[in-house]
């Protein structure tokens, strides 16, 4: 199981398009992925719980991982993240 | 106001928006024998609606923007903690599966309307919405959205079934306007072979009128116009007076033959997308159907039709056209719209790539399938195939051969069938037109289609505006190439037709006859007005025009 926190730096925060990508990405891997913010946790190929983190510009989200192609899924994520989602 | 015309014809009435009826769920809880086949009704369902989802998304969605919502909308159905819960509130609630979702969905809702962060909760119309789109689904409600829907009022929709167009015009409906749709949708194509005024795309629509408010409709420009200056209005008004009575006119023709002045027979034929056409087809009395394309059964969906499947489709459709003939084009389409299906390479320029009978023949099983069911279907021996993107008759040949074993193999299998089918050459390609010769000698008809033969032979792409001054139906590369055909047909013994819209189009009608085009398919919706325009041509005079044409031109060289 790997770990780590991340920090939201596009503007507009995790919106609709955002939340499609971290998910689509995250089905791919057969890993399991949460992420936590403040006392939330939810699953990362849920749409419906990556969008219901309400995750604004500045938050900070602990992504956890956990399976076979873990490593894979934390750097793809990761790498959302710090490409702003494409945006700006 | 305005949007993209998709039908034209100008209406002026009162505006009444219909939207969407309430769901009423009548089943709540179930019994714990119930648990199992509910939750196979909920898998069920969902697959169905995902299918309409990409369905939506491949022919409905217009912009990116709605490509967007719908696949947003695919993942909110595909989430797995959405699927768990709603079996887990099956399973341990006893909850019927439209209660089910109805909680499911109220909750989560809740949670975005109390978010602080107005951009994140404007997303609970998403949920609304899927919620929505899978309980009709499950409810399979049926409701009659036209019930207090009064005559010529125009009618004002987020967006509007197929089925339901057929409604509007049955139930005399001035005019139609929906604030998504795009040009190609089925809806627009009844709307357009029926004549109902009709706009789509329209920003913010809903928002801006209100129920009783007068409006212009005009089909024509696409405009949307409220609360218009009594000016205005006295013009629109002088508009669709016209318009009246030219329709009136035209309805005089339907039972006149189609032929000039002086006697020369024009058959008349239509074109048609879907099905739901025919009955349009039927009541102006065109002569059969001169085109009808098969794409719709292939666009957007999740699998090949089968033979089964198709045979239907063209056996009711000849039926439908008997005893005059049917005329099927084998698919058409750019690798593009089938790469999902087929397995398709990324092309760099699709119009010049693997599209028409260069896919077909590339996946001969496909192409089989569909010319087997052609031949099934042909019952009444009413049915013609014919076969678009020929470029020389090395595709003739090859096409004769993949006949031969589908009428082998039809023969093995005890299929039924009518063995003459006959067979055209579309010409739509300068090359087939250049040695139109060699093809027409193993065709039993050529049909033109001037669409891309205008694109092809000037290097213009009809969609591109930029470049628009370079798109000339008449010009004289082309008409050298419609007049080099319709000799070599006639030299062959054969008839050809004309299926492009260049057919429809007034200016061109009279060239197009002097030029010995024998027949002419076009959409039913203008079907009459081509007719008008034949019964006002002189042959003699037609032919001379284009001598003079011609001449000129020899002078020049």
């Amino acid at each position: 199981m790997l770990r780590k926190t991340v920090e939201i730096t596009n503007k507009l925060g995790m919106h609709a398009r955002p939340a499609t990508m971290i998910v689509k990405i995250a089905t791919r891997f057969r890993s399991e992925f949460k992420i936590i913010k403040d006392n939330m946790e939810i699953n990362g190929k849920s749409i419906m719980g990556v969008m219901t983190l309400a995750a604004e510009y500045g938050s900070k989200l602990e992504l956890l991982v956990d399976g076979v192609d873990e490593e894979h899924l934390l750097n793809e994520i990761s790498e959302l993240f710090i490409s702003k989602f494409g945006e700006e | 106001m305005k949007g993209i015309s998709v039908s034209n014809g100008v209406a002026i009435g009162r505006v009444q928006i219909v939207s969407k009826p309430k769901l009423e769920i009548s089943k709540k809880a179930i019994e714990h024998h119930e648990i199992e086949p509910e939750i196979e009704r909920f898998e069920e369902n969902l697959q169905q609606v995902l299918g309409d989802i990409d369905h939506l998304i491949e022919n409905i969605a217009h912009s990116k923007d709605d490509k967007d919502i719908l696949s947003t909308h695919k993942m909110i159905l595909q989430d797995p903690e959405f699927i768990k819960k709603i079996k887990k509130l099956i399973n341990n609630e006893l909850l019927s599966l439209e209660m089910a979702i109805k909680i499911h969905f109220t909750d989560i809702v809740e949670i975005f309307n109390n978010m602080e962060n107005d951009y994140f909760a404007q997303r609970s119309s998403d949920y609304e919405d899927v919620a929505y789109r899978l309980l009709s689904q499950v409810l399979q409600q049926k409701t009659d959205f036209l019930e207090n829907v009064a005559e010529n009022t125009i009618l004002i929709m987020e967006n509007i079934s197929p089925s339901l167009v057929t409604k509007v015009f049955a139930k005399n409906i001035g005019g139609l306007c929906t604030e998504k749709g795009s040009k190609n949708s089925h809806s627009s194509i009844i709307a357009r072979s029926m004549n109902l005024p009709m706009i789509v795309n329209i920003p913010d629509l809903l928002k801006n009128v209100k129920n009783g408010d007068l409006i212009i409709v005009d089909g024509n420009t696409g405009d949307l116009i409220i609360s218009a200056k009594e000016e205005l209005l006295l013009k629109y008004n002088g508009i669709l007076e016209t318009e009246i009575l030219e329709k009136e006119h035209l309805q005089k023709l339907i039972d006149i033959p189609s032929e000039t002045r002086d006697g020369k027979r024009i058959k008349l034929m239509s074109n048609i997308e879907i099905p739901q056409e025919m009955k349009q087809v039927l009541s102006v009395k065109s002569e059969g159907v001169g085109l009808f394309r098969t794409e719709f059964m292939f666009i957007g969906q999740t699998k090949l039709p089968s033979e089964n499947e198709q045979y239907e489709v063209y056996r009711e459709i000849a039926e439908g056209c008997y005893p005059e003939d049917l005329t099927i084009r084998t698919i058409d389409v750019g690798g593009d719209k089938l790469s999902q299906l087929l397995n398709i390479e990324h092309e760099i320029n699709p119009n010049l790539g693997c599209r028409g009978i260069r896919i077909s023949l590339r996946h001969d099983e496909v192409f089989k399938t569909q010319i087997k069911a052609i031949y099934r279907a042909n019952i009444k021996g009413n049915i013609k195939v014919m076969f678009p993107m020929i470029s020389s008759v090395g595709e003739i040949h090859k096409v004769r051969q993949i006949m031969q074993e589908c009428e082998t193999e039809l023969k093995r299998d005890d299929q039924d069938f009518y063995p003459n089918l006959k067979i055209g050459a579309m010409i739509e390609i300068p090359s087939a037109a250049i040695t139109s010769d060699m093809i027409a000698k193993e065709c039993d008809f050529l049909s033109i289609g001037t669409n891309d033969l205008v694109q092809y032979t000037l290097a213009v792409d009809r969609d591109n505006s930029s470049v628009e001054e370079y798109y000339q139906p008449s010009s004289q590369a082309v008409l050298r190439l419609i007049r080099m055909t319709v000799r070599n047909a006639h030299k062959a013994k054969i008839k050809v037709a004309i299926c492009g819209e260049m057919a429809s189009e007034k200016k061109y009608i009279e060239l197009l006859i002097g030029l010995g085009i024998d027949e002419f398919s076009v959409s039913p919706g203008r079907l009459l007005m081509v007719k008008n325009e034949i019964l006002n041509v002189n042959f003699k005079d037609a032919e001379s025009l284009d001598e003079r044409i011609f001449c000129a031109l020899e002078e020049v060289e």
